[in-house]
């Protein structure tokens, strides 16, 4: 059979231009009449803060309490009865009483945010962050939260943010995907948190491997078939240039028909995406000093590490919307102190990395970055040494996209359970990355079953005060 | 007769103001402590206000000591809401009022909209004369031609031989012809010729795999729970198998949904036709699932709502999930119609139990042969029973042994210690050093390793140690297993996954559990009547047996005095409303059915000739699954913000002959296939394209892109390696995945687990098998191209077919190049086509090394043209 010999990029990249040339591919489907490609960049309906987001998501539910919403109440009444009604609950086995922090926190910066001992890098950069203390979910198990989370509902299956900011901005990088998720969960929703759902299936998110998968499993092939597996570069042109002139003979036959224009035009660009997307996820070239900010040479860091500075290529590539998932660790129903503790240690410079990497390559001012779970824990112990989930009031940070650096947004009660003031709902939030983008989430719809459909379903409010 | 909406009561106050913006903040606010469930400080905000409602705006207002509701305090125009109403009185509606103008939302039925196009009876149209009527080769072609004649339009001329046998094939069976059958076909000079290929067609079974596939579409059919847990349904395939069948034996499509809303419910006339109405009514079973809802009334009123929109979708192609909430914004939906379907679906078991707090729930799945099923539970309960019989056996005997021993183990750890010098030879010491001695490093580093460093001073110290360890440890091993019989019990009485035995705790206890357990010096054996019990409970085990057959399935439960859910929200409860189905369509006097959940009605109902949409909605359905598109455009969606039909006579005048043959399919199939309308060009004539850009008047055939299903299939097929197996669960071994790539069955059987549905299927199209759908769309990505140039798959399936044409001896070089084109695009090449296929060959067998290169070349032709256009569409 064929030999397995890659193509090198050099000869591809000749090869391609061979083919269709670098005029822009969609350009000449439209001047050869195909159809209008609906991922090509559109206008925002008012000028952005953000011209695209970054997410990196805390899949488990880290402790807002634990972490950037410090509780002294809770130093105070440690150990006492819970003193109030506890809302819908995840679990209800072994309620104890109150739990303070066994970190401490300390100001950090300009703004004296504080921060605890969990993130002493993240802390660095905490003039840059919007700190959003007043989040509110409705899902109190994960799936239901994640889907929230993702795509607004959880009763429904619903098109992603990624999938909706998509469908309202396309993405400037026609040769990657616009929406990608890097290691995503496959529990909790799955794919349900990067479907496009009803949306036209162009704007469903591209995952990169899975949240159980190693790096070096996905570096072999970050996307599905991206790797060609049978010719080399030169022989595998030459096997769609006989293809192509089949093509064309068939489309002369067929009056130039859209859709089998479309189709050889996909044919070139699949083609070309065997060139651009593994250069993307190549990341030999970036300086030491780069990938030792990431925290790539230590194996605590590596994988986050890895996914943050991926992260950050496919940004400046003009990838529309990134995700990251460290996934899935945050859940620490016990053994809160262990487990937390490692969990930052695995996010915490590789997040600083990304920030202060961002910001000296200017990308920062309008690239949107949002940390977060889905949902924060409980100011009570679970067990000796655990909390449960809290939807009702829990932190989320914004950095960058023409959100307020050095700042905090909203308040939770004294135990840091209820989010009792500028409380921003999921809606909100979905409302306000919107905004940021130059969309109003009130008109950015989509007509499914006879109705027109939002990210913010039939709520949402703007939060205007995490704005710069 | 049914609850009538009573007339508005507007006395004090005006109860529309306060349905539409005092009540929702109540139940969204308060009613969690407050409300019909829970009365806290005795308060319901459900029935009354508690007071003047001065005491309430200092509360919500956060000006008083008392702040409500404690999660945060109201938003401006909540407070500003109640204001208005405490100043108008805060009077509050009386029940009646409450339910009229809740429940509804007052929105009325008016004769307009009982004479909305879709409402009406299905009509009998003639078919209409036409000046070029000699073109009609059946009535049908009439309706067409009598369309297109008024916009002076001509039909498409008639497809090629060659065109339209693929074009049927694959319509029929989701494959491409075969050499043979081509053969035949073009030998067939009759004019009943096509006649007899779509009747070959319908006997395949490959057809009812194919059609079956376009049924579980609108099913929203998949292997899983999906939502959050994405627990596996494991016995999905037989509802799957089950379609693919109806199809095949050309089930009437009217037992057919009757079958599958309530299947169980239908006498059968022997026990398989019993047992294939249990299945059936997987439809119901097998939809999206929160199981993780830790709200359960939320989780099950979810699932009825899925229920309620795939059912209404599939069969009435209505969308009355909108009136969930309120009054269906277009269509004359009533909130009351969505509860009355509600009511029937919650009187539905859809789980098998609830289960724990902080944990998931359990899906229902009904046994086929329920005398098999009941004795498997008995013995499983015995078995349970003996497990526990002989686990307090254990109990005791350890309680026993450990009160004997646990004094004596310091005692026994100086003697050990002094027998390793030559010393004490009683038994037990002997026993001990012979442990100890042979414990490996790992043990002498860390809990055996005060011992072994032990002097003869501080033996009895370091003994004493050990001994009080092991009592403490071997406590609260009691008390764990006791809790662990307990839950054990619990769990089994309530028919939910059983704990796992305890393991001793070899991290907070290693002397613990290494000296009581697994060869332990302390180890407890099995008494006589211990080993007596664990002989039986084995026994028990090993005559188990494998579980009955349990279908994914539904079953009556408790009907349920269903009320109205204002504004969706469970908490807050409106007007009972009785088990009927859709005003606008059954009438307003509708009699609730006497017992069970009203299921049966609804199937017989949705089912019945009477009902102006059932008939009409599949119809149109199989003329969209044959030509792409339906007569109705939207066919999901037959309200008012749905599609208008371009011809609805010949939509009227099919689904009267449909409900003539018996509701067939397949007497349907044959109507529309020996048609002309159905063996036109996908050339448009003159005009045409201008004229019906969208093709609404089929005035010529679409031109369709393949489904995943058939690219894939065909792909197969070409090879030689399609695995015709029909039917069947497709699960991977234990631990393994199942690789899309190396699967030789159809893609059809391909498991779709909704939380990862594999690259391949959601790349092609496949959607999201959550929602019934309204056909598959037709993209047209890069991905899809990136699949067919270097996916595993293609690749080594391209290299089987190339082995195929090259194993044929017999034939030429040239020869070959024409069974591969007769084969994947079912023509022959033109001359300068093969001449250029021959030299492709030839330079690329140049390009290429070794001594497999002319095996290449040709996997990268049949490679070629598995990658063209023509391959994959279908004209």
């Amino acid at each position: 059979m064929l030999s397995r010999t890659p193509p090198s990029r050099r000869t591809i990249l000749k090869q391609s231009a061979a083919g269709f040339g670098l005029l822009g591919l969609r350009s000449l489907l439209a001047a050869e009449g195909g159809a209008p490609n609906p991922l090509a960049p559109k206008a925002p309906m008012f000028p952005p803060r953000a011209r695209r987001v970054i997410f990196l998501f805390m899949h488990g539910g880290p402790s807002s309490i634990d972490t950037f919403d410090p509780k002294p109440r809770l130093i105070a009444d440690n150990g006492k009865p819970v003193p109030f009604k506890r809302g819908l609950t995840f679990g209800e086995d072994g309620v104890k009483g109150l739990m303070k922090s066994p970190w401490e926190f300390r100001q950090h910066g300009q703004s004296g945010i504080p921060v605890s001992e969990l993130f002493p890098h993240v802390a660095t950069c905490v003039d840059d962050l919007c700190v959003v203390r007043s989040m509110v979910g409705d899902g109190v198990d994960h799936g239901a939260a994640l889907l929230q989370l993702h795509t607004g509902v959880f009763s429904f299956r619903r098109p992603s943010m990624g999938s909706w900011t998509l469908y309202g901005l396309g993405t400037e990088n026609q040769n990657l995907p616009g929406f990608i998720t890097i290691k995503p969960t496959l529990g909790h929703g799955g794919q349900n948190n990067w479907s496009s759902s009803f949306l036209p299936g162009e704007y469903q998110g591209t995952p990169i491997g899975s949240s159980d998968m190693k790096i070096e499993e996905i570096e072999k092939e970050p996307m599905p078939w991206l790797i060609p597996k049978g010719l080399t570069a030169e022989n595998q042109r030459f096997e769609l240039d006989m293809i192509q002139k089949m093509n064309r003979r068939h489309a002369e036959r067929n009056a130039h028909d859209a859709d089998l224009e479309a189709r050889i035009g996909a044919m070139e660009l699949a083609f070309r995406m065997q060139v651009e997307a593994p250069e993307a996820f190549d990341m030999a070239k970036e300086t030491e000093a780069t990938k030792q900010l990431y925290g790539l040479d230590s194996e605590t860091t590596r994988d986050f590490g890895w996914q943050c500075l991926l992260a950050r290529r496919l940004s400046e590539r003009g990838v529309r919307f990134v995700q990251c998932s460290h996934s899935y660790k945050w859940d620490q129903h016990t053994e809160l102190f262990k487990l937390h503790t490692k969990n930052a240690a695995e996010v915490d410079k590789p997040i600083a990395g990304l920030l202060k990497d961002l910001k000296a390559r200017g990308l920062l001012r309008d690239t949107l970055v949002i940390w977060g779970g889905e949902f924060g824990r409980t100011p009570w112990a679970q067990g000796a040494d655990g909390r449960d989930h809290n939807p009702y009031g829990y932190t989320l940070w914004m950095a960058g996209g023409g959100t307020k650096p050095g700042s905090i947004y909203g308040a939770t009660d004294e135990f840091g359970y209820h989010a009792v003031e500028n409380r921003m709902h999921l809606h909100d939030l979905h409302a306000t990355v919107l905004a940021l983008l130059g969309i109003d989430h009130l008109k950015l719809t989509y007509r499914f079953a006879g109705r027109d459909f939002r990210l913010t379903d039939v709520a949402g409010t703007v939060a205007q005060g995490v704005f710069a | 007769m049914v609850f009538l909406a009573a007339p508005l009561l507007a006395q004090n106050g005006d109860p529309e103001f306060f349905e539409k913006n005092v009540r929702p903040v109540f139940a969204k606010n308060c009613y969690g402590c407050h409300g019909p469930n829970r009365q806290s400080a005795g308060l319901n905000f459900s029935t009354g206000p508690g007071s003047d409602g001065s005491r309430l705006l200092e509360v919500v207002s956060y000006a008083a000591d008392l702040k409500m509701p404690p999660a945060g305090k109201l938003s401006e125009a909540e407070i500003a809401a109640l204001k208005t109403w405490v100043d108008a009185g805060a009077v509050w509606p009386k029940q009646a009022v409450t339910a009229a103008s809740a429940g509804t939302g007052g929105k009325q039925i008016t004769a307009a909209d009982r004479q909305y196009w879709a409402f009406q009876p299905v009509k009998d149209p003639a078919p209409p004369a036409g000046k070029a009527e000699a073109w009609a080769k059946n009535p049908l072609d009439r309706f067409i031609l009598a369309k297109l004649e008024e916009k002076h339009l001509t039909p498409a001329k008639p497809a090629g031989k060659l065109t339209l046998l693929r074009r049927v094939t694959y319509d029929l069976t989701g494959l491409p012809p075969t050499p043979e059958e081509i053969a035949a076909f073009e030998a067939d000079n009759s004019p009943t010729a096509f006649a007899r290929v779509v009747d070959q067609l319908l006997a395949k079974p490959q057809y009812g795999e194919h059609w079956g596939r376009h049924w579980l579409d609108v099913a929203r059919f998949a292997d899983s729970t999906g939502m959050d847990e994405d627990h596996v349904y494991p016995n999905a395939w037989r509802y799957r198998d089950y379609v693919t069948n109806a199809f095949n034996n050309d089930l009437p499509f009217n037992r057919f949904v009757m079958e599958q809303i309530a299947g169980d419910l239908l006498p059968g006339q022997n026990a398989e036709e019993k047992q294939r109405g249990i299945v059936a009514t997987g439809f119901l079973a097998l939809g999206p699932k929160p199981l993780a809802q830790q709200d359960r009334i939320q989780m099950i009123y979810d699932v009825v709502d899925e229920q309620i929109d795939t059912t209404s979708k599939a069969f009435l192609g209505l969308t009355v999930a909108c009136a969930r909430c309120h009054d269906h914004k277009f269509d004359p939906i009533l909130t009351r119609d969505y509860y009355a379907l509600a009511g029937i679906f919650a009187s539905t078991e859809a789980f098998r139990n609830l289960g724990r707090p902080g944990s998931v729930s359990y899906i229902y799945n009904a046994p086929l042969d329920p005398e098999a099923a009941n004795r498997y539970q008995s013995h499983r309960w015995r078995m349970f029973g003996k497990q526990l019989e002989m686990e307090e056996a254990l109990a005791e005997d350890w309680a026993r042994e450990s009160a004997l021993q646990s004094p004596r183990i310091a005692e026994w750890l100086i003697a050990a210690k002094n027998a390793t010098k030559g010393g004490s030879q009683d038994k037990d010491a002997v026993k001990w050093r012979h442990w100890l001695e042979s414990a490996d490093e790992k043990a002498r580093g860390s809990y055996l390793k005060k011992w072994f460093e032990a002097t003869p001073d501080t033996i009895a110290a370091v003994a004493q140690e050990y001994q009080a360890a092991y009592v403490a440890a071997a406590a609260k091993w009691e008390s764990q297993m006791a809790g662990w019989r307990n839950r054990y019990a619990t769990e089994m009485a309530q028919d939910r996954d059983l704990p796992a035995r305890p393991k001793p705790n070899a991290e907070d206890a290693p002397f613990f559990a290494a000296a009581g357990f697994n060869g332990g010096p302390l180890e407890l054996h099995d008494s006589d009547r211990v080993a007596v019990l664990r002989a039986e409970w084995t026994a028990l085990q090993k005559s188990l047996g494998p579980e009955p057959p349990m279908a994914a399935a539904v079953t009556d439960s408790v009907p349920v005095d269903q009320h109205i859910f204002l504004h969706g929200d469970h908490h807050s409860e409106g007007a009972a409303v009785a088990k009927t189905f859709p005003y606008v369509l059954a009438g307003e006097s509708q009699t609730q059915p006497a017992k069970g959940s009203g299921r049966l009605e609804l199937a017989q109902w949705l089912a019945s000739a009477e009902n102006p949409l059932t008939a009409r909605v599949i119809v149109n359905r199989v003329w969209q699954w044959h030509f792409g598109e339906g007569l109705m455009r939207t066919p999901n969606n037959w309200g008012k913000m749905g599609d208008t039909p371009a011809n609805p006579e010949l939509l009227d005048y099919l689904t009267k002959r449909f409900i003539e043959s018996g509701w067939s399919i397949k007497a349907l199939h044959r109507l529309i296939l020996l048609s002309n309308t159905y063996q036109m060009s996908a050339e448009a004539s003159p005009g045409a394209k201008e004229a019906d850009p969208l093709n609404r008047l089929n005035s010529r055939f679409n031109r369709l892109r393949m489904s995943v299903e058939e690219v894939r299939d065909s792909v197969l097929s070409l090879s030689g390696n399609l695995d015709a197996t029909l039917g069947g669960a497709l699960v991977p071994a234990k631990g393994k995945k199942l690789d899309t790539d190396d699967l030789k069955r159809r893609t059809l059987y391909i498991p779709v687990r909704r939380g990862s549905v594999p690259a391949v299927l959601s790349n092609f199209d496949f959607g999201d098998a959550t929602t019934s759908s309204e056909g598959r769309a037709r993209t047209n990505v890069a991905p899809q191209a990136l699949f067919v140039m270097n996916s595993r798959f293609v690749i080594e399936r391209s290299g089987d077919f190339a082995k195929r044409l090259l194993d044929d001896a017999g034939l030429s070089d040239a020869q070959r190049i024409e069974r591969a084109y007769l084969m994947a695009l079912t023509r022959r090449p033109a001359a300068d086509e093969t001449d250029s296929a021959l030299s492709y060959l030839a330079s690329l067998e140049a390009k290429l090394p070794g001594d497999g290169r002319r095996l290449a070349a040709w996997q990268s032709l049949c490679h070629v043209l598995i990658s063209t256009n023509e391959f994959l569409y279908l004209d």
